[in-house]
């Protein structure tokens, strides 16, 4: 027999047709796959082509430059030259500050803000900030007035109109924010926001020396200017530690970030799509069982194997196909609901389009994976034998296991295959071999895992149900019964169900854990309310006024920040080393503090700690920053603060052994080498928590300028990106549980005959509706459940394993969580399970045995 | 005293591009403890009267009173519960579950009725003794041979001593040996447990048991004939 493409396609298309209820499923399944990855790709594209394309409105300017300190004089001569070819520039400075109503009351406690301040007669150059009551920007802003988000009115409690306080002095609020245009460029997205004119934010005088808080200039390029690339280099080097975009590379940090959260969500809409690979591939090993005759039939009339294989393969294309075309039209909506998802940290406008190049990638991962996961049943179509026509009821013999060995062979091929196939496909994905590899291995090592405990508890409750200590009624025990009917697939639908629920409840365990470990962990001691923006003068009747607070559980802790350089280490410059990684981070101007002793939480590691007094400047570096700079006791190192320039030996490398509230302690000098210099100090104290609201009532009536974050406040912005992260997560691996759920469908679809079988026995002998549902929903809700009980032991082992391993932190057993995942699953099972057997019920039983 | 009446039976089915008449007014009256043998050949409609005398399937027309209940207008609940009760099957083709043991099968139409499993198990066992399986009550259909499944499905047919027992061709998918063997169990429970027995089948050595012989031809019944079982001389 020679069988042409044709031919093949046109038998392949027959068999589909003849079985489509089964299949509509499992197309279902790659379809929910596909979805989530063309969906995650596709809405990637948007936004990179809307940064893009909008670039000059996303970032309100041509270029922007931002770092974490004030231009100096030099520097400022240096920009004033570029603005005399034509290049504008405009400042803006954004910290965090507290607010509240003039006068704070009990009911209404200051809240912490993120502010802006802008010179509305400039910004934006590009876009426009949309108030309401709609004005133009520079009406609004005035010396003595704000607009801000709606929330943080809400929150302080004041109206537009009505007057708000920030750094001890009252502003008017003109106008709510709709929008800003660059608002995702801003060093914070979440949380309270407030705007107010530079001449607004002098009157706070929150803006000192050495405060934390990040500038950002933008630049316009006046006709005549110099092309942008000269400008953007020229800028680079009047501001060496700033951070330049301009708009025909968009934002590189959005773009960066964009990258990485795409490879990532694509990676989960991967396992989605696997799981719905992994029922195609059920799907027709259930198919071939049943078309074994027809099999040995074609076989007996000359058919080669390769030739039925092929016929099967055409078949398994086209469902690859039909999944993956559905899944670009399922992305379509995913990509309609992800903005949604994380509003609160991004806000886009980005308008939906088709995207051939995500939907063509949808359609061949789809295509890819289906052919992969089909290999195994594929390749069981060479065993069948002809003869089997006519001796079908003949048990298989029991093969001596050298044998049965060799015979698993073809299966090792066929996993391994699939291995490296979705190995390809994770690295094609990710433009990544590595994370291709990883993500393989980790896949094998999860299917492994599921698959073990999977048969694991399937035999355990087979054998339960064999000898079972009381006595089970005939109608329950069918029910568990029928897991183990053959052609049934238990197992396979456990892995597919128990990996989605894994996968997601992974991923909340892990967030919850976090957010969890960062309100329960912290140590007694460690201070709930964090001061920021502390100035030398004020340091000491603030210990003052705290200490005549009531609830204080310990003394207040302030460390002093003086913002320096470091330029050389023993006369090489810094520049010169390789500053790649996280030695580029030295590089920039970060936080050094001064101690007078060695401070009890602090323990050498070399070398020795100075002698209260030293006059010459030493320092000692934090081990973790000794060892990324290479540096070892003896070293000489030159730093530059506020245009001077310090040289101090280092005398000793120490490891700092409890959580700190004060500023980092990676360089820490003698008080002596500091001298002189601008400082701000930082630090905390512990409080009963229900004494926080009147020490920040306390603290804002007398010190304005201090920032007293509780560290309720601090979490909830923490929880905010956590959680929006989380969720984007979850909803894209929530797929891999609908395609489990649907893979579940198509396996009862798949056993219908047997089914209807068994329901018209039962039928026959008595059996009314309500009885037969008990025995499906027992089957369905066992194997749901079982699914999730899987799922929930893998997510305990799995969270617990990245909490302890890769994020040092502890894991705690969520019983809710676990509980309601388990009991979850089991009634999605038992919803999928009825939706595909619901006609079922309905046949009538002289129908079926008389087709007997 | 009829225990079970058919009047004036019709089944039709339309198409949509013909109508097929299967069955045309059939009058029966099987008294109780009657061994009735329905013959003829295939297609004359003798598998369709069984199914609507057991409520398998709905007339077209006409009524069938079953020990005392009309079931002609019952629903499907409601005849699953009338057969439960007042009926015993054994076919063809056996139909056992494949997922219970051979004493669960047994068991099952007495637990369908609401009873406790507990106060069924002597009984089923007898039954399984009785048929000679009292070795193989723990296995499964497919452990079985088609005479052990056979036998197990008599057992099953006698568990709630239901009035009537209906046969499709009991012997049909078994050799002669196995098949004596069946029908002679089939026939001594039966006279045990005094239970009337409407049996389909086209074999003439087997109808030549029964007290009775319906013959039917297309839809009709053609002949109904009272005899002296020949059997009751044999066994």
């Amino acid at each position: 027999m020679k069988l042409s493409l044709r031919t093949a396609a046109r038998i392949a298309w027959r068999e589909t047709r003849s079985s489509m209820v089964k299949f509509t499923f499992v197309v279902l399944g790659v379809a929910a796959g596909v979805g989530a990855l063309s969906g995650v790709r596709g809405f990637s594209q948007s936004f990179e082509g809307m940064l893009t394309s909008e670039a000059r409105t996303v970032m309100a300017a041509d270029l922007t430059a931002r770092q974490f300190l004030l231009a100096d004089a030099g520097q400022t001569a240096e920009l004033d030259a570029l603005a005399k070819e034509g290049v504008e520039r405009t400042l803006i400075t954004e910290t965090v500050s507290m607010a509240s109503q003039p006068q704070p009351s009990a009911e209404a406690a200051p809240v912490l803000v993120s502010l802006k301040a802008v010179d509305p007669s400039k910004y934006p150059y590009y876009g426009a900030v949309k108030l309401d009551p709609a004005m133009p920007l520079d009406q609004a802003l005035k010396p003595d007035t704000v607009v801000a988000g709606e929330d943080l009115l809400i929150r302080v409690g004041v109206k537009v109109g009505q007057e708000v306080r920030v750094g001890g002095q009252d502003f008017r609020v003109a106008a709510v924010v709709i929008s800003e245009p660059d608002r995702m460029s801003g060093s914070l997205n979440i949380g309270l926001r407030m705007m107010m004119s530079r001449e607004a934010f002098e009157r706070t005088g929150l803006m000192q020396v050495g405060s934390r808080a990040a500038e950002r200039y933008l630049f316009k390029l006046d006709a005549g200017a110099p092309p942008v690339e000269e400008v953007r280099a020229a800028i680079k080097s009047a501001l060496p530690e700033s951070t330049v975009a301009d708009f025909s590379q968009s934002h590189p940090i959005i773009t960066a970030g964009l990258d990485r959260a795409t490879v990532f969500l694509s990676l989960v809409s991967l396992i989605a799509l696997i799981v719905g690979a992994i029922g195609v591939g059920m799907a027709m090993h259930a198919h071939l069982q049943q078309k074994m005759d027809h099999i040995a039939v074609m076989k007996s009339l000359g058919a080669t194997s390769g030739e039925i294989m092929r016929i099967y393969t055409l078949q398994t294309l086209m469902l690859g196909l039909a999944g993956g075309v559905g899944g670009v039209l399922v992305g379509r909506g995913v990509e309609q609901i992800f903005p949604a998802l994380i509003n609160k940290l991004f806000q886009i406008n980005a308008p939906v389009s088709w995207h051939i190049e995500a939907a063509a990638q949808g359609i061949a991962a789809g295509i890819l994976t289906t052919l992969l996961f089909t290999v195994p049943p594929l390749l069981a179509i060479r065993k069948i034998r002809p003869a089997l026509i006519l001796r079908r009821d003949m048990p298989e013999a029991k093969l001596p296991w050298r044998k049965r060995v060799s015979e698993l062979r073809p299966a090792l091929a066929a996993g391994a295959m699939i291995l490296a196939g979705i190995g390809l496909l994770a690295a094609w994905l990710a433009e990544s071999p590595r994370v291709g590899g990883y993500f393989a291995g980790a896949l094998c090592v999860s299917l492994l895992l599921l698959a073990a405990v999977a048969t694991a508890l399937l035999k355990g409750l087979r054998l339960f149900i064999k000898r079972p200590p009381w006595r089970i009624p005939a109608l329950t025990r069918q029910g568990f019964a029928n897991l183990y009917r053959q052609g049934n697939q238990a197992q396979a639908i456990l892995v597919a169900l128990g990996l989605g629920v894994m996968f997601t409840l992974t991923v909340y365990l892990v967030q919850n854990s976090l957010v969890k470990e960062i309100i329960a962990t912290a140590p007694p001691e460690m201070p709930n309310v964090f001061l920021v923006g502390v100035t030398d003068a004020q340091t000491g009747p603030l210990k003052a006024l705290i200490a005549k607070q009531a609830g204080v559980l310990g003394p207040p802790v302030l460390g002093p920040a003086v913002a320096a350089r470091l330029v050389s280490i023993d006369g090489v410059p810094v520049t010169d080393h390789q500053v790649d990684g996280v030695r580029r981070r030295f590089v920039n101007t970060r936080s050094v503090t001064w101690e007078a002793e060695q401070p009890s939480d602090v323990s050498v590691l070399q070398g020795k700690w100075w002698a209260k007094g030293t006059k010459e400047p030493v320092v000692s570096i934090e081990e973790d920053a000794a060892k990324t700079l290479e540096l070892q006791p003896g070293a000489m190192l030159e730093l530059v603060a506020s245009g001077k320039t310090i040289r101090a030996k280092v005398v000793a490398i120490h490891r700092v052994d409890a959580m700190r509230a004060t500023p980092s302690a990676e360089f820490v000098f003698n008080p002596e080498a500091l001298a002189g210099l601008p400082v701000v100090y930082y630090g905390g104290v512990r409080m009963e928590p229900g004494s926080v609201g009147a020490l920040q009532r306390a603290v804002y009536a007398k010190y304005p300028t201090i920032t007293v974050v509780n560290i309720a406040d601090a979490l909830a912005i923490a929880q905010q990106v956590v959680d929006q992260i989380a969720l984007v997560i979850r909803f894209l691996s929530g797929f891999a549980i609908l395609a489990g759920a649907i893979i579940l469908a198509a396996s009862v679809a798949g056993t219908r005959f047997r089914r209807v079988r068994e329901v018209v026995i039962l039928k026959t002998l008595g059996a009314t509706k309500r009885h037969v549902q008990r025995v499906f929903s027992i089957e369905f809700l066992t194997l749901g459940g079982v699914a999730g009980l899987l799922g929930s032991l893998l997510a305990a082992a799995f969270s617990s394993l990245v909490l302890k391993r890769l994020l040092d932190a502890h894991f705690h057993f969520d019983f809710v969580a676990t509980g309601i995942a388990i009991f979850g699953t089991a009634l999605l099972a038992n919803v999928s399970g009825w939706l595909a057997s619901f006609r079922i019920l309905r046949q009538k039983p002289l129908e079926v045995l008389r087709e007997e | 005293m009829a225990i079970l009446e058919a009047r004036n039976l019709t089944k039709i089915i339309d198409t949509g591009t013909h109508r097929v008449e299967i069955l045309r007014g059939v009058n029966l009256e099987v008294p109780a403890g009657q061994f009735v043998a329905i013959m003829g050949a295939s297609g004359s409609g003798k598998s369709t009267l069984l199914g609507l005398l057991a409520g398998l399937d709905t007339a077209t027309d006409g009524r069938v009173i079953l020990d005392g209940t009309d079931i002609t207008g019952l629903n499907e609940d409601e005849l699953a519960v009338v057969r439960g009760s007042k009926i015993g099957f054994v076919f063809q083709s056996y139909q056992l579950i494949p997922t219970l043991t051979a004493e669960e099968n047994v068991l099952l139409p007495h637990e369908l009725m609401g009873r406790d499993p507990r106060t069924g198990v002597a009984r089923a066992r007898e039954l399984l003794d009785r048929v000679g399986l009292a070795d193989r009550m723990d296995h499964y259909p497919v452990q079985l041979s088609g005479g052990e499944q056979q036998r197990v499905a008599l057992a099953r047919a006698f568990m709630v001593k239901a009035p009537i027992l209906m046969a499709d061709e009991p012997t049909g998918n078994l050799d002669s040996v196995n098949g004596r063997h069946v029908l002679e169990l089939l026939l001594d429970l039966n006279r045990r447990e005094h239970t009337t027995l409407v049996m389909v089948t086209h074999d003439q050595a087997l109808a030549s048991r029964a007290d009775r012989v319906v013959t039917l031809k297309d839809g009709q019944i053609v002949d109904d004939e009272i005899r002296e079982p020949a059997g009751a001389a044999r066994l």
